[in-house]
């Protein structure tokens, strides 16, 4: 019986150490023509040298004809003290159009708020920008928002005046996708939309829109959200037949991926699939999610050595690198946690500066800002109440920028970080002396 | 009687053991330089607690990582590999961490890894000034981390290094190094001269170490002199 055991364990001990089959080489696909665009007159040739911002654009005021509520300011349905999802207020003083609220400020008077849905407060943005220099923004269109009409009623608006606008004052605009919320079967769903912009906007005529930004020879459109590892309900292959899709055989298209922080060494906030590699050696420009991946004090230990990995690694495999900043994070009244206040601190622009610097200094060539307008996770740049000047909310409050700041210290800043990578000299680690 | 079986069955068992597998013996041969992407420089190492070469060989489920070592003058060897494919990359180094790269490895096969040197020591001048051996040389780091101590090292051996040296002199700095600054060190002979003896000569080599996590000295070439 004790033999018949040593028998059965017999084949164990003769495991095969073959090496795996061959994989099939694949077949390479016939050359097709790339399409070719008439480039005279277009403004941005490229992403390098640019210093550009996410646009988040989501927000809606009761009474701008969106008919979309307090889209993005409200929490629970409720826009009033005690409930909001809101870090930062914006500072409306400069816009032409604003709205009533129900907060108030200490002295009693009716905090008010802007939307994007109107062209005007668009054209203010747009305005700042060219002000301090900065090249151009993002315009992010969620794909769960515009799945929907009145998602899309929306951001094609928004988009509208952005366009218009970034026309007006010479700023580079391009199309990012966020995917987040997505399922697999949206794929199709980016790949009409996309199509459908570019009919409705005629998004890629060099007359129309000549801010359109261009890499490589062709429009450039962000696709972000690619590698997670946080559950999303689309897979990294999805995104290869999605970027083959709106490449299409004639190569249409740019492709910036936004991916994970570590999608290089596949740690921590990323999916361990090597495909993930493939998809982004066949794009033209990557740039990692950064925001909550470091603060003020962790950033040299961890994008000290990272970044410079990241940017050898597109190198080799000549692809374009663009690092994110961003000034810092608050979601404290979006998560209901007044710990989550100011959770990574701005340190009056310093935390911003030292990434700015870091990219700079390890060779990056462009930079993408998080972001324009976001006030509900407080990395917005543009301007925002100060502390202590902020309307109040309940028994909660609202982040402001440091008291002894401009309001558009942010803006200027990121502006400053701008002129470096234009070319401009005298910049260094030292964050710069707005006195000078 | 069933013991005899039993143990009938184990010497069988030894026997077909031992018999010769039908697998190859290794038959290739591996080695190259680890070069500075921009310089083409080969990068120092030390030979002890230096960088490392890991490599997977595939068609294995285990993925067993093997290692191997640089030389001082950041070359390695190895002559008994098998020829496969491997997963290659030189780890936990003086360098810009690198993704492995997959290498088909078959006879006599050379693999030079590009890498990005955290610290450049340039300009290296090390001599001997009365009872002092004196380094003066210039730092360009390539990253925006600190550098965190620059040293002096002797050894009889030309294989000196922070690991390996019988005298040092060191320096922390614990900021960005300047790179115009030129930057000194002293060596004290009456001070070691139980491991440094007049008459002697000893190999001397300066070595820098950035602030980053898993991080080795970088050096400039070891100089010979007699004291």
């Amino acid at each position: 019986m004790k033999i018949l055991n040593f028998l059965l364990l017999l084949p164990f001990l003769s495991l095969s150490c073959k090496a795996a089959d061959d994989n099939a080489k694949p077949v390479d696909p016939k050359p097709v023509e790339e399409v070719k665009y008439d480039t005279t007159g277009v403004l941005f040739k490229s992403y390098k040298g640019l210093v550009m911002a996410g646009y988040q654009g989501w927000f809606t005021a009761e009474g701008d004809g969106a008919g979309r509520g307090w889209h993005h300011y409200q929490k629970g349905g409720k826009f009033e003290p005690g409930s909001s999802s809101i870090d930062f207020w914006p500072d409306v003083t400069d816009y032409p159009k604003t709205y009533n609220t129900a907060f108030k400020y200490a002295n009693g008077e009716t905090a008010k708020v802007y939307s994007p849905y109107d062209e005007e407060s668009v054209d203010l943005h747009f305005k700042w920008m060219k002000e301090h220099d900065i090249d151009g923004v993002y315009m992010q269109r969620f794909v769960s928002e515009v799945k929907g009409e009145s998602g899309k009623k929306h951001f094609n608006k928004v988009l509208a005046n952005a366009l218009k606008a970034s026309k007006k004052y010479g700023r580079a605009i391009s199309i990012m996708y966020d995917l987040s919320g997505s399922v697999s079967a949206d794929m199709d769903f980016i790949v009409k939309d996309w199509e459908e912009l570019q009919k409705l906007f005629a998004l890629f005529d060099n007359k129309q829109n000549p801010t359109y930004l261009r890499h490589n020879g062709r429009p450039l459109v962000a696709i972000w959200g690619v590698g997670f590892n946080d559950g999303r309900k689309y897979t990294v292959s999805d995104i290869q037949k999605l970027v083959e899709k709106i490449k299409g055989p004639t190569k249409k298209a740019s492709i910036l991926l936004g991916v994970p922080y570590y999608w290089r060494t596949f740690g921590n906030d990323t999916e361990n699939s090597p495909l993930l590699h493939t998809v982004i050696k066949n794009v033209d420009v990557v740039m990692p999610w950064a925001v909550g991946r470091y603060n003020s004090s962790s950033y040299t230990s961890v994008a000290g050595t990272h970044l410079p990995g990241d940017i050898a690694w597109c190198k080799t495999n000549n692809i374009d690198y663009a690092p994110l900043v961003f000034p810092g994070f608050s979601w404290g009244n979006l998560k209901n946690d007044k710990s989550l206040y100011n959770q990574i601190p701005r340190g009056k622009g310093e935390f911003l500066w030292k990434q700015i610097a870091g990219a700079k200094m390890s060779g990056a060539e462009a930079l993408y800002v998080a972001m324009f307008d976001e006030v509900d996770e407080g990395t917005a740049i543009f301007k925002t109440k100060k502390e202590g000047e902020t309307p109040l909310n309940g028994d909660g409050k609202f982040v402001g920028i440091e008291a002894d700041l401009p309001a558009d210290y942010y803006l200027w800043l990121t502006g400053q970080g701008a002129k470096w990578f234009h070319g401009a000299t005298g910049y260094g680690a030292q964050k710069p002396d707005r006195a000078q | 009687m069933k013991t005899l079986k039993l143990h009938l069955f184990f010497l069988l068992l030894l026997l077909t053991g031992c018999s010769i597998d039908n697998y190859p013996a290794p038959d290739a041969q591996l080695f190259g330089t680890i070069l500075d992407a921009e310089t083409n420089e080969p990068v120092e190492q030390d030979i002890i607690r230096g960088s490392a070469i890991e490599y997977i060989e595939h068609g294995y489920e285990s993925q067993t990582k093997q290692l191997m070592i640089f030389k001082n003058d950041g070359s390695y060897r190895n002559n008994l590999v098998f020829s496969n494919t491997y997963s290659i990359a030189p780890v936990r180094g003086n360098f810009v961490p690198v993704t492995p790269q997959d290498v088909q490895v078959n006879g006599a096969t050379q693999l030079d890894f590009k890498v990005q040197p955290y610290i450049r020591v340039k300009d290296v001048k090390i001599e001997k000034v009365g009872t002092k051996v004196v380094a003066s040389f210039k730092l360009q780091q390539t990253v925006i981390n600190n550098v965190r101590k620059i040293g002096l090292y002797a050894h009889p051996e030309p294989t000196v290094g922070e690991p390996m040296r019988t005298a040092l002199a060191e320096q922390e700095i614990n900021a960005a190094s300047d790179p115009n600054k030129t930057y000194q060190i002293e060596l004290d002979q009456a001070a070691n001269s139980n491991v440094l003896k007049t008459g002697s000569q000893y190999f001397f080599r300066v070595g820098a170490i950035i602030d980053a996590p898993e991080s080795k000295f970088n050096y400039a070439k070891a100089v010979r002199l007699a004291l």
